[in-house]
């Protein structure tokens, strides 16, 4: 286990340094534009006033002392208080975390069926009219803005059919929508990959053997060519969910889905500084946590592989 | 493995599909209330009407205020009975006897000075102090009299306490809980009772039944936030929303033409949106130039083409509800000649070039600005439209960064006086304007500190002429607000902008 350790350890350390890097970035590049004063105050508030609460926030002390301060307090696990809702930052992302990951979860299910069924029909009948059908299909569900599926899918299954709500999060129904939403575009990823990786398998040596073998070709496929296919799979699988949550930005607004993509869009628009770094550095160590498992599943898998 | 995963899902869809019984909005149970829910672009920041970062829109609901407005925008009572000016500095109120705050504590004049005071006093740093600047001291005369003694003579004093961040809170509550507390838990005398908040989605009130004024229809309201405005539009025509507010014009027909719901037009009930001319821009300290950019451009064409008639062209810069609205003043008609002209004695005939400023806060910027680029073009000016994100301009303006040419609109927001609607844009040094002429800034300083309302009207009938002739700005429209209404309701929007909902009734 010596070598599992020494994994563990580098990686903890490389984790460290991408959080860091993250926060600092977060950090510098809110404010750029200025601070949230301003959009704190109504229009017609005095420059007297402004100032007061430029410095009671103490957004008027040089950057860099910001800065130390910053690291100061995350280092010892305090992320802050949203400046508008006067809330712990960390609390607030926490809260409207299991909302995002409900439906990046569902969406990913749905991708991966979908995406896989149709990558595997496709390198079944590799070169068929059915190949080119699906690969078409999934193809255009890549291209078409996650913007115009939300909102078409809204006017035909909330508005015409009324089965579902239009948004909100009213329990299970309403995770629908968003999700179909959210799966439509990394369908295509993970069906490519897999027909491209199952057909690369069939040539192998030990597919022919299992053919000598007389098993039939569905059998190879299940059986023996699946498992091979597969790695591939699961890293652009395993990206396509971290992409999601945090990318589910364009779509939790449409559907007003109260997670954390809507909570990042609101706290960017108001400068709410604390709870943007809060956001972006939760969604990142998800992601860092998302590389993490793939590599040990990855090394589940296919033991050839050293961590 | 796999094919458990496809009878899940398999499964889970036939369940949604078959699961056609969606939450509606408005619902009536078997106990005949009626509850509604209102669909707005974004949730609330805060529940303390002393410190809210927005308007009052859900607040107003809990809360009361001395002094309210009817549905034709006129001042009426409130926690207040009376008011009367007892001399120049002095305003008396005379407050309503019997009320009582949702947590039992009396409605009192202790009450009126608590609220105002924690506004007033520096330390706190409320966003709005700068509504009640003009306030020296709360003075408690008996349990039921305040005087209000203003720094210098305030004619808005009754308006200022019908607006945010006057209402009136609990002294021992908000002392016992903290100020904090208190925004997440208000209690107030209004006509509804908080009753949760999930933050960034939705804020849930019920009736206060121990209400002072008569008892609303509505029992229970929810105030959901759904940013996305076609997502609004969709949830009030399937039933969800009841009441949606910030329709875009470009789905107002979408409304008009659906059975479930109706349009509401509030006419000139936005802002009064104008093209700021930077005198440092050497062609625009001339004013035959400034003439000649409001001759250039045509506005009816904008409003007709561009805006669907979702604005009215106006050269009043005080709108038709305020105080000090003197009708509709003949400004430029659009004459490309007439500003070639005008720009040739200047000795601009070859034009020049210049950038234009916008930003998305108005109805359709971009293609305005446009339109405003296009027509200049034909008189020999060079426009180069810069849409600037809309934080960004927050700060910029008010630092006087913008471009030599901006697009800005404002109005009289709630206070509905002549005073918030032109001062902070005319007056010099002033953060939003960019305007300065002495004689104007005498006027408007007059008209803010003289009770004499027909001196006002007269001040401010002169102010206007004055600013058209001197063109500082080109004249463009005031926008009109737009909300969706569903036809089990009765309810029209409001200038003010407010959502009384204890105004709101059923259809039938």
């Amino acid at each position: 286990m010596a070598f599992l350790r020494s994994y563990l350890l580098k990686r903890l350390g490389q984790s460290l340094i991408a959080v860091l890097g993250v926060a600092t970035i977060v950090f510098f590049i809110i404010r750029i534009s200025g601070d949230p004063t301003r959009l704190m105050l109504p229009p017609e508030a005095t420059e007297v006033q402004v100032e007061a609460l430029r410095e009671s926030l103490g957004f008027n002390q040089p950057i860099l002392v910001q800065y130390k301060e910053y690291l100061l307090s995350l280092f010892q696990g305090d992320f802050g208080q949203s400046l508008y809702f006067k809330e712990p930052a960390l609390q607030m992302v926490l809260h409207r975390l299991p909302a995002t990951i409900d439906l990046a979860v569902t969406a990913i299910v749905i991708a991966v069926i979908l995406g896989l069924t149709a990558g595997i029909i496709s390198a079944y009948r590799k070169n068929s009219w059915l190949d080119f059908f699906i690969s078409s299909g999934v193809f255009a569900l890549q291209s078409l803005p996650v913007f115009w599926v939300g909102i078409v899918l809204i006017l035909i299954f909330a508005v015409r059919l009324n089965w579902v709500p239009t948004s909100g999060n009213q329990g299970l129904v309403s995770l629908v929508l968003p999700a179909i939403t959210l799966a439509a575009y990394p369908i295509a990823p993970i069906a490519r990959t897999m027909r491209a990786s199952l057909i690369e398998v069939m040539d192998q040596d030990y597919m022919l053997t299992s053919k000598a073998q007389g098993f039939s070709k569905r059998q190879r496929i299940l059986r023996r060519g699946l498992k091979n296919a597969f790695l591939p799979v699961i890293t652009v699988i395993s990206l396509e969910f971290g992409v999601m949550i945090a990318g589910a930005v364009v779509t939790e607004t449409i559907f007003s889905w109260p997670g954390v993509g809507s909570l990042i869009v609101q706290a960017v628009s108001n400068r709410d500084f604390p709870l943007v770094q809060a956001s972006v550095l939760v969604i990142s160590l998800i992601y860092i946590l998302l590389t993490f498992v793939t590599d040990i599943v990855y090394r589940m898998i296919d033991p050839r592989i050293k961590l | 493995m796999k094919k458990s995963w496809f009878v899940l899902l398999a499964a889970s869809l036939f369940l949604v599909a078959g699961c056609s019984t969606v939450q509606q909005g408005s619902s009536t149970d078997s106990n005949d209330t009626l509850g509604i829910t209102i669909a707005r672009a974004f949730d609330v920041n805060g529940l303390d009407p002393g410190f809210l970062t927005e308007n009052a829109q859900v607040v107003d609901n809990i809360f009361d205020t001395l002094v309210k407005r009817d549905e034709n925008e006129e001042l009426t009572p409130g926690l207040a009975t009376e008011w009367k000016p007892v001399d120049d500095l002095t305003w008396e109120f005379t407050l309503r006897e019997g009320v009582t705050f949702t947590n039992g504590e009396p409605f009192n004049a202790e009450a009126v000075k608590y609220s105002i005071d924690r506004v007033l006093d520096p330390e706190n740093n409320a966003p709005t102090f700068s509504y009640i600047s003009t306030i020296d001291e709360v003075k408690v005369i008996d349990e039921h009299t305040v005087h209000i003694v203003t720094n210098s003579t305030d004619p808005l004093i009754p308006t200022r306490f019908n607006r945010y961040p006057t209402e009136i809170v609990p002294p021992k509550y908000v002392e016992e809980v903290g100020q904090e507390e208190f925004a997440q838990n208000p209690i107030g005398t209004g006509p509804y009772k908080f009753v949760s908040w999930d933050k960034g989605s939705q804020v849930v009130l019920e009736v206060n039944e121990d209400y002072w004024d008569d008892e609303p229809e509505v029992k229970k309201v929810t105030f959901r936030s759904i940013p996305e405005t076609s997502t609004r539009v969709s949830a009030l025509l399937n039933g969800e929303a009841d009441i949606i507010t910030g329709v875009a014009p470009e789905t107002r027909e979408q409304i008009s033409n659906s059975e479930a719901a109706e349009l509401s037009v509030v006419e000139r009930a936005g802002n009064t949106i104008f093209v700021g001319l930077k005198y440092d821009f050497e062609p625009f300290a001339d004013k035959r130039v400034r003439q000649a950019m409001n001759y250039a451009v045509d506005t009816n064409a904008i409003v007709e083409y561009v805006l669907e008639d979702a604005a009215v062209q106006t050269n009043s810069m005080i709108g038709p509800k305020d105080f000090g609205y003197a009708g509709e003043y003949d400004g430029y008609e659009y004459d490309p000649n007439k500003a070639k002209e005008l720009l040739a004695e200047a000795g601009y005939e070859d034009g020049f070039s210049i950038t234009l400023d916008t930003v998305n806060w108005y109805m359709k910027n971009t293609d305005v600005a446009q339109v405003i680029a296009e027509q200049l073009k034909e008189v020999g000016i060079e426009v180069t439209v810069n849409n600037v994100e809309s934080s960004v301009y927050r700060n910029v303006v008010p630092a006087g960064e913008q471009s030599d040419m901006y697009v800005l609109g404002w109005s009289s927001t709630n206070t509905l006086d002549a005073d918030a609607a032109i001062y902070a844009v005319l007056r010099s040094g002033e953060s939003y304007s960019t305007y300065s002429n002495p004689d104007v800034d005498a006027k408007l300083d007059e008209a803010r500190s003289t009770s004499d309302e027909e001196r006002r009207e007269e001040l401010y009938k002169e102010i206007q002429e004055e600013v058209l002739e001197d063109a500082p700005r080109i004249f463009l429209y005031q926008e009109n607000q737009y909300y969706g209404v569903s036809n089990q309701l009765n309810w029209e929007g409001r200038v003010d902008g407010s959502i009384p909902v204890a105004t709101i009734e059923s259809a039938e």
